[in-house]
């Protein structure tokens, strides 16, 4: 798997990153280093504990996270959450948290998978 | 700015991948330090303030969102000098316009092109760097100009002397004259309005005022011995004919360096009442400047060899002056003159070195440099701070001292070194008073207690001592935390902090609390020791002069043959014994003591039943221990009975004692009238207490 396709598997927008960034090393450098962020078990936890306050900053650095790598899909539904969660819990949080969860897996199923063949 | 060193950026936010993006693109050229929220980037820029060159902000972020960072470096003056480039998610324009409002430099929306945040963040450094360069320019044209100024003033006026036959001096000597006057008036009134730079501008003017003298016939200027009238009406010319000169100068004439010249020029001859020349002008109409040159004048001329007189001695110049022997002045300046009359003779003689004068237009410049808005602190000031920071820091661990600064708002702590490392704290506390490790530390109450005594403090008497305990990984020791509190310039003054060290005294304490103990406690039994205990009672008896008390002296019969049967360790034994049953039948507030040998005693205060009490007392003490029978004899005084001081006090207990003790021992007796002629059980007849006759 190239980035390239890491990228179409995530539904990110590679040219766009690479136009912003300005080197291949640099967003694969990043977008492997995406799996350490914190950010996201933080969503959860704080959402559990129904610590919106806490959820909405997640949200927030998940969103500021997507952007700056091009990670389209993740950044809408985060983007969409934080919204919702910017003056505390919503009806239609719970919504958007799931489709979070999806798109969270879906790219982290992606970097997993190109970083084991770029390792291999 | 050297350029070898890298320059330093703060990226202040709250994703760790979001500050290695912006680090990645920065690294090559800058060092990189870290913050990932709005206090711990406040922290780094109070402690590194004048090392960083630019500051990346995120807006959203937990402790301090990007906006309180803004604040507080407004607060602190610190966005005049560091730029802030803003970089967030957030892109409404309110967000936006609340950045800029806040002195935000610039301001880039994510997601960013890297090559952008590059190039703004390299051009904002440049510009500053330009702007702190400029700075440092101007400060060093300034002070150029003024340098050259002044040794070109001071060619002009040396020809004047020249000419005039005098010492060379006296230009020099009335400034420095006019300097001090001007800043001993500063410091009683603000009625003048002087600038530091008027001062300076004044001092600069002051060595022109006898450019009129070039104009008087040389035969007048130096003629030994009293003018002539007419004479003198030709010598009056020159304060005029020296205005006239600057009022007719092809340029400049808007100078403000030569109108003040021009005013001392013209009217240094004026006087206070009125009777001066040319214009006859009265007080506060002739400009401050001329009066104080004026007054320097005469005092100079006064201590100086003329041709036509003797020196006099500085002390006969200054009472002539005061005196009004030499003209009319401002009772004002006359008495700014007598503030400073004694250290005058010395500051003449220090201040005729070119260095010291360098110096002080040095610290001129600098002055007005800090007072112009537009214009940062030169880059000069900062490699003197920066030096100042590296000389404390050193110091700061070499002295193995707990040093601490405290900034009130935000409320932060800032640790040297050592202290951090020997506390187990990090050099940086945010919020201290609810930061769980610093709790750890200090008692919150006792942190409360001192911010309070620092806060009620004032500029004068800012210092203070605290003895608190602090916990050092572990353990708690006496320290006395001495501190100054530290407050702002503006008028009026606010506290905005204190700096201070805490001393570890707890061994030095311990040391003195058992020093303590040891000297008001009997080593055998613990008990107090008769000295101490006698302290104790007149304390009791003076705080307490209406209560009823009861003095009771008790001692062991046949304690010697205690002693002598089954040895003096024996002995000891029993007092022991005996003066733990004592501690434990009487009360909280009441006073023990071992008087010596077998004797001791007890002070007491009682309601209404005393006997009950002391019968309840004597009956607890007498019992058995080991083969030996305890057995009592005591004597009781009430003040109620005798005079209430101790002497008379302790006098009666003991004859009531001696009486038992004739009487056959083994019980407890009051003492009365009766008594009063007979001898002391204790005052000893062969000076061994313990082998006493019992």
């Amino acid at each position: 798997m190239t980035l390239q396709e890491c990228y179409a598997a995530m539904s990110g927008n590679y040219d766009d990153a690479i136009g912003r960034l300005r080197s291949e090393r640099l967003v694969q450098k990043f977008v492997l280093k995406f799996l350490d962020d914190g950010s996201y078990d933080l969503l959860c936890r704080s959402l559990e504990e129904k610590n919106y306050e806490e959820a909405f900053r997640a949200a927030h650095t998940i969103k500021g996270v997507c952007q700056n790598l091009s990670i389209t899909k993740l950044q809408d539904s985060s983007s969409r959450l934080c919204e919702s969660l910017r003056n505390g819990y919503t009806p239609e949080s719970g919504v958007l948290a799931e489709e979070v969860r999806e798109d969270y897996a879906q790219t982290v199923a992606a970097i997993q998978t190109f970083q084991k063949e770029s390792a291999g | 700015m050297s350029t070898e060193q890298k320059q330093k950026i703060l990226i202040v936010d709250d994703s760790e991948l979001n500050r290695a993006i912006l680090a990645d693109m920065l690294a090559d050229e800058y060092e990189i330090v870290e913050a990932e929220n709005g206090l711990q980037g406040v922290g780094l820029l109070q402690q590194q303030e004048t090392e960083i060159s630019l500051v990346l902000l995120d807006i959203v972020m937990p402790q301090m969102d990007g906006f309180g960072v803004l604040e507080v470096m407004a607060q602190n003056h610190w966005i005049d000098d560091i730029p802030v480039i803003m970089i967030s998610a957030e892109t409404g324009s309110s967000h936006i316009e609340r950045a800029y409002e806040l002195g935000v430099t610039d301001f880039i929306s994510r997601p960013f092109d890297a090559l952008i945040v590059h190039r703004r963040v390299v051009n904002t450094i440049l510009l500053y760097a330009k702007q702190k360069r400029l700075v440092g320019m101007v400060a060093d044209q300034i002070y150029e100009n003024q340098q050259r100024s002044s040794l070109l003033i001071d060619i002009l006026s040396h020809i004047v002397e020249f000419r005039n036959g005098e010492s060379g001096l006296h230009v020099l000597n009335v400034r420095t004259l006019t300097e001090l006057m001007l800043n001993q008036l500063v410091q009683k009134t603000d009625r003048y309005h002087l600038s530091p730079s008027d001062i300076s501008m004044i001092c600069t003017a002051s060595s022109l005022h006898d450019i009129g003298k070039i104009s008087i016939d040389e035969k007048i200027l130096n003629k030994p011995g009293r003018f002539t009238d007419e004479e003198f009406a030709v010598m009056k010319t020159h304060s005029l004919a020296g205005a006239e000169m600057l009022e007719n100068l092809p340029i400049h004439q808007n100078d403000p360096l030569v109108k003040v010249a021009y005013d001392i020029c013209r009217w240094h001859h004026e006087r206070w009442d009125g009777r001066g020349y040319p214009d006859g002008l009265h007080g506060d109409e002739i400009p401050i400047s001329a009066q104080i040159v004026a007054l320097a004048d005469v005092y100079d001329a006064l201590t100086s060899k003329r041709c036509y007189k003797d020196s006099f001695p500085h002390e006969t110049a200054i009472q002539m002056i005061l005196d009004g022997k030499c003209g009319a002045f401002n009772p004002l300046l006359l008495d700014c003159l007598r503030d400073f009359a004694d250290d005058l003779p010395a500051h003449m003689n220090n201040s005729n070195s070119v260095a010291q004068r360098s110096r002080r237009e040095m610290r001129n410049v600098a002055q007005e440099m800090h007072r112009h808005e537009e214009l940062t602190a030169s880059e000069r000031t900062l490699q003197l701070l920066e030096h100042e920071r590296m000389k404390y820091s050193f110091f700061a661990d070499m002295s193995k001292e707990i040093q601490f600064e405290f900034t009130a708002s935000p409320p932060m702590i800032t640790l040297s070194n050592w202290g951090a490392e020997h506390l187990g704290l990090d050099e940086i506390i945010m919020d201290p008073l609810h930061q769980p490790e610093a709790r750890e530390v200090m008692d919150p109450a006792d942190f409360q207690n001192l911010v309070d005594i620092l806060r009620s403090t004032s500029p004068d008497l800012p210092v203070v001592t605290y003895d608190c305990k602090l916990n050092y990984k572990g353990a708690w020791r006496w320290t006395q935390i001495i501190a100054r509190a530290t407050w702002s310039n503006d008028e009026p003054p606010r506290y905005t902090g204190a700096i201070g060290k805490a001393i570890d005294i707890h061994d030095s304490r311990m040391k003195l609390a058992s020093l303590e103990r040891q000297a008001s406690h009997d080593a055998l039994t613990g008990l107090l020791n008769h000295a101490y205990a006698k302290k104790r009672i007149l304390e009791r008896i003076e705080s307490r002069p209406t209560a009823s008390c009861a003095l009771v002296i008790f001692d062991l019969d046949h304690f010697k043959s205690a002693n002598d049967t089954y040895g003096h360790s024996f002995g000891d034994q029993v007092l022991v014994h005996l003066a733990e049953k004592l501690r434990q039948c009487i009360r909280g507030g009441d006073i023990a003591a071992r008087v010596g040998g077998d004797e001791f005693l007890i002070f007491l205060e009682y309601k209404d039943d005393v006997e009950t009490v002391i019968s309840r007392i004597f009956q607890s003490l007498c019992g058995q221990f080991e083969h030996f029978p305890l057995s009592i004899s005591m004597g009781v005084a009430l003040t109620s009975t005798s005079m209430c001081d101790y002497d008379h006090l302790f006098h009666a207990a003991d004859q009531a004692l001696y009486t038992v003790k004739r009487g056959g021992r083994g019980q407890y007796r009051f003492y009365d009238e009766s008594m009063r002629e007979t001898l002391s059980a204790i005052s000893p007849i062969d000076g061994d207490e313990s082998e006493q006759q019992n």
